[in-house]
């Protein structure tokens, strides 16, 4: 919730986040190295570090990735993904730090640009083990780095939401590139099978958990029917609603999330208009709908954050009958959508 | 959708969503760990070599030009079967080779030089500083069995290697994930090395020359890190394997292709 941009708005779970993330990070860069050290004590030291911080930085990608099904499927999980933009730019530094070892002791002290290296060094050869993997590696790299750098709020609001989030699922795409960076990389060369057999695992979590969730997802999204004269849309029971919370309806391809409260019915888009958040999986909280991704909140009546916040989020008139509800499936984007109030029964 | 609910900016979560927290990040931190401890002790190319980085020694030896500069240094007090003289590779510093040229004129002189040795089993090598190699004032006798020794016609399946990365500057310094690095130092004039993995005994390293005994490593760039079937004279030089072969012949087998 930003009326002014700064670096960090720091509050005290974000801390607690940062916290732990640096721990775990420390801690597995730590345990990889003694462990490495302990058993292979002639290893290189250039070499360690760059695949302890290459196996961390794929390895915090995963969880990256399995945060947001996770969510979808059980919303407690949601305290992970308060601060996954800090998670996210750490992902990025540690990729960095290992694509910079690699820089160092494979690439530069020849006779060409260590930069140009990556992508000339090795020539396709025509054989499985001879596809150059390291290309892969830098374009993710890349994707990671725009990622980072475009993680503030600061860039959300002038890139446009739109524009953001497609640039933030790129991610897939870097991850993408990282299996086949790994695949005809190390997996190549570190034949074992236990490392196939880990990453396939690792892909095989990532691709259930989507799936999962988004089947979840499908199965709220049937489109509403019965349609009124007045062209108001059966949406649900009153009693469907829990207090202060929402039940989300698709109409006109649209979610749209009814909200009950203090005796009263409203509705609004079911998109946050930080980071498309789904606001019918928030809570009434302080009189305020509020997103359960980072707690931006907005007016039931009106879908405007209290001042002095500007965002706003489109409302749908509705109209309470015989114990239902009905919504209106035009949005209004300029304000007022009279709640309709329930009468006691 | 009921139950509590986490709002990041209040300073306290709610006890129920605190203990799953908790438990969440235990669970994570577990999983972190098993993972730094099972990635690290899976890996299998580190190997026992040493690359004695920041110690400088002095070395005097026979220079032998070709196929590759290497030093020939006479055992004090060998006799009999046992072989009389040692052989060090020489390279220069970082992915970069002694220049032939210049060796070329020293060959078969004694030299004086300072460099970095490098080490693994019973190869070894030195990173001279080029500047450092001076033709000796005193000339060592030539020890006994320096000249080649033919052992004949034969076939080898192995990986080519940059000898100074996988004697020791690097380890793991070998196979696909290392395969950049061993093109450029071997484009640099580091000696391709063929290791061959034997089913029993130690591992063959046999040094890459072509039939006419000159080095090869602008021919063979292709083939490094991959599993390829060399066929070539054999040639011992005191404990040197060289295999002599027009790297046009050597075949890649593709084992690891599909
Ligand atoms: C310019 C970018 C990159 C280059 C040039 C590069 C290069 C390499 C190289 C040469 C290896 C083999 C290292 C070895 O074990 O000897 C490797 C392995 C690996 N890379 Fe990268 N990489 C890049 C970016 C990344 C990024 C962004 C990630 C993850 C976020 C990543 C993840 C990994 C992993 C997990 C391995 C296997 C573990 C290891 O061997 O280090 N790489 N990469
Ligand atoms: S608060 Fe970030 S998406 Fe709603």
């Amino acid at each position: 919730m930003s009326s002014q941009y700064q670096a960090v708005q720091w509050n005290r779970q974000k801390r607690i986040y940062d916290l732990l993330l640096i721990s775990g990070v420390a801690l597995y860069l730590v345990v990889f190295a003694v462990v490495t050290e302990h058993y292979f004590p002639y290893v290189t030291e250039e070499i360690l570090i760059m695949r302890a911080f290459g196996t961390l930085a794929f390895l915090l990608l995963h969880l990256i990735l399995c945060i947001g099904p996770l969510c979808r499927l059980n919303p407690k999980f949601l305290c992970l993904l308060y601060n996954r933009r800090h998670m996210g730019v750490t992902c990025f530094f540690l990729g960095l730090i290992h694509a910079v070892m690699v820089v160092a002791t494979y690439h530069a002290g020849g006779d060409i640009n260590p930069i140009a290296s990556i992508f000339v060094t090795s020539r396709l050869t025509g054989s499985l083990a001879g596809v150059p993997f390291q290309p892969f590696g830098f374009f993710a790299l890349c994707i990671l780095f725009l990622m980072a750098a475009t993680s503030h709020d600061f860039w959300l609001s002038n890139l446009t939401p739109p524009i953001w989030k497609t640039l933030h699922m790129l991610v897939y795409a870097a991850y993408f590139l990282l299996v086949l960076h790994v695949t005809f990389g190390v997996l190549q060369g570190e034949a074992g099978l236990l490392y196939s057999v880990t990453m396939a695992a690792g892909l095989l979590t990532v691709i259930a958990l989507h799936k999962a969730a988004a089947w979840r997802e499908r199965r709220n999204d049937r489109e509403l029917e019965g349609l009124r004269g007045d062209g108001f849309c059966d949406a649900c029971s009153v009693d469907d609603i829990p207090e202060n919370r929402a039940r989300v309806v698709c109409l006109s391809g649209e979610r749209v999330a009814i909200f009950k409260y203090d005796g009263k019915i409203s509705a609004v888009s079911n998109v946050c208009q930080h980071q498309n958040g789904p606001l019918g999986e928030g809570k009434i909280v302080f009189g305020c709908i509020t997103c359960p991704w980072h707690g931006y909140q907005y007016r039931p009546e009106t879908g405007e954050s209290p001042p002095p916040f500007k965002e706003r989020v489109a409302t749908y008139d509705v109209r309470v009958q015989n114990g239902r509800v009905f919504v209106f499936p035009k949005p209004k984007m300029d304000g007022m959508s009279a709640p309709a109030i329930l009468t006691r029964q | 959708m009921n139950g509590p609910f986490y709002i990041g900016w209040q300073d306290r979560a709610d006890p129920e969503i605190k203990r799953f927290i908790i438990r969440c990040v235990l669970l994570l931190f577990s999983i972190g760990l098993g993972f730094a401890i099972l990635l690290a002790r899976m890996q299998r190319t580190i190997g026992v070599s040493v690359f004695e980085w920041g110690t400088e020694k002095k070395f005097s030896g026979i220079m032998k030009a070709m196929p590759y500069p290497h030093l020939i240094v006479p055992r004090p007090g060998a006799s009999g079967a046992t072989i009389g003289f040692s052989t060090y590779y020489l390279v220069a510093p970082f992915k970069h080779g002694l220049d032939p040229g210049s060796m070329a004129s020293l060959d078969g002189r004694t030299v004086d030089l300072r460099g970095t040795l490098i080490y693994r089993g019973n190869e070894t090598m030195i990173e001279a500083i080029p500047d450092s190699i001076k033709a000796s004032l005193r000339q060592m006798e030539p020890p006994a069995g320096l000249e080649n020794v033919s052992l004949g016609r034969q076939t080898f399946d192995g990986e080519i290697l940059d000898s100074k990365c996988f004697f020791g500057v690097m380890n793991p310094g070998q196979s696909v994930p290392h395969r950049d690095c061993a093109i450029l130092c071997i484009s640099g004039g580091i000696p391709p090395v063929l290791l061959v993995r034997q089913k029993h005994g130690r591992p063959l390293y046999l040094l890459l020359a072509s039939a006419d005994n000159k080095p090869v490593n602008q021919q063979v760039l292709d083939m490094v890190a991959e599993p390829v079937e060399i066929r070539g004279e054999v040639e011992r030089q005191g404990e040197l394997l060289i295999l002599r072969a027009d790297p046009s012949t050597y075949r890649r087998l593709n084992s690891r292709s599909p």
